[in-house]
């Protein structure tokens, strides 16, 4: 079943754990510069864990030409690292700046959700991140959320 | 889905799929220099040269380029195919003798560099990745210029390219790391040309080109801001809109 990465801002206590856990998952160290979730902290107890959309429509996936960005099975936008020609069309593509590039693997990254493992969900201590069915009551508020979301971004940038 | 054999081993391929990419998937290695999974096949280095058994001969194929066929018989591994990838390498190191990844594969093959022709070190191949990395971008801005040994990568009339977005995507693909890229304060030179580094609004990191950003049409927040300052802003506004 479809599941999503639900991220609650207001659970969250910026321990960074996230940032930890998906680093060592992805590059074998606790570096929070190459983890594909970051946590921002805007004032004391004010702290967001952001990372990839998973887009419906992905402006990633739309630029890229080789073809390494893909959607699989579960709904999830893949990079398929063999097939990057490291152009970086997708990192500058990104409205939310979830794509990055790593220049020692020499391919664009993002959050892939540890397939359909996310391995910073059991490392959020006070559950602002959850990886739940795609149909819960959670995510119909997120649903309603970003709804209003792309009507304020609407209104920002007219 | 096709079955072939490789090696003697039954081998399902997807339909399409050339005999390389049907014996990578398989875990049965080939070495290439010229091949990027992203980016079309064009069989310039030969490297990829196996035998497939045509009307009860063995013929020598290349295999990024051969397509996969069902019941198609190939071999990757003969005294033949190990001669003919050698003479590839040792071809290849007469003008590039210093590359650490030929020196690499020579060295696998037992292949040592002797000179036989009097010819200038240079460090590319002519694979033509980078001339394909360009075209797949969609601004083919360098190409093949000149024929047979002068054959080589260029921009149009040697003068600096007016389509490059100095995206770097070929210096990225390219094998032996031959295309230099220098940055030095707010500007980039790649290909003779210079191209002028945009600053983050925010954190003044130098995030893009004028030209790559022109070329994708960008306006608004991923034309001001890098990578890191649009997720930090998107966070900022998650926030505002809860």
């Amino acid at each position: 079943m479809e599941r999503v990465l639900l991220i609650s801002p207001e659970k969250c206590v910026g321990c960074g754990a996230c940032e930890l856990a998906c680093s060592f998952t992805k590059e074998g160290e606790f570096r929070p510069a190459m983890s594909r979730i970051s946590v921002y902290h805007f004032e004391p107890g004010i702290n967001v864990p952001m990372t990839c959309q998973q887009c419906d429509e992905a402006p990633c996936m739309e630029v890229c030409k080789t073809g390494a960005i893909s959607r699989d099975e579960a709904n999830v936008v893949q990079v398929d690292g063999d097939k990057c020609i490291g152009c970086r069309m997708c990192v500058m593509a990104c409205p939310f700046g979830n794509m990055a590039y790593s220049v020692e693997k020499k391919t664009a990254i993002k959050c892939d959700q540890c397939n359909g493992d996310p391995q910073c969900i059991p490392f959020c201590p006070t559950n602002a991140l959850e990886y739940v069915p795609a149909d819960t009551v959670a995510v119909s508020r997120k649903k309603l959320f970003s709804a209003k979301f792309a009507k304020l971004v609407e209104e920002v940038t007219k | 889905m096709i079955e072939l054999s490789i090696d003697g081993k039954r081998v399902m391929a997807e339909e399409g799929a050339t005999v390389l990419e049907a014996a990578r998937a398989a875990g049965i290695g080939i070495p290439t220099l010229c091949y990027h999974p992203g980016l079309p096949p064009d069989g310039n280095c030969r490297l990829c040269l196996v035998e497939i058994e045509r009307k009860g001969k063995r013929e020598l194929v290349i295999s990024c380029m051969y397509g996969a066929r069902e019941g198609l018989v190939v071999h990757t591994r003969s005294s033949r195919i190990w001669k003919a990838r050698s003479f590839v390498l040792k071809m290849l190191l007469e003008r590039t003798p210093d590359d650490p990844l030929l020196k690499r594969m020579a060295s696998h093959y037992g292949v040592a560099f002797e000179e036989r022709f009097h010819v200038e070190s240079d460090p590319c191949i002519r694979c033509g990745l980078c001339v394909r990395a360009c075209e797949e971008n969609g601004t083919e801005a360098i190409g093949f210029a000149k024929r047979g040994w002068e054959r080589e990568v260029s921009a149009p009339f040697e003068e600096p390219p007016r389509d490059c977005t100095g995206c770097k995507a070929c210096a990225v693909v390219c094998p032996t790391g031959c295309i230099d890229v220098e940055e030095e304060g707010d500007v980039r030179r790649i290909w003779g040309k210079d191209f002028r580094l945009v600053r983050c609004a925010l954190c003044g990191e130098r995030f893009a080109t004028e030209e790559e950003l022109a070329h994708m049409g960008l306006e608004g927040d991923e034309a001001k801001y890098c990578q890191r300052c649009r997720k930090m802003l998107f966070s900022a506004r998650f926030l505002v809109g809860l």
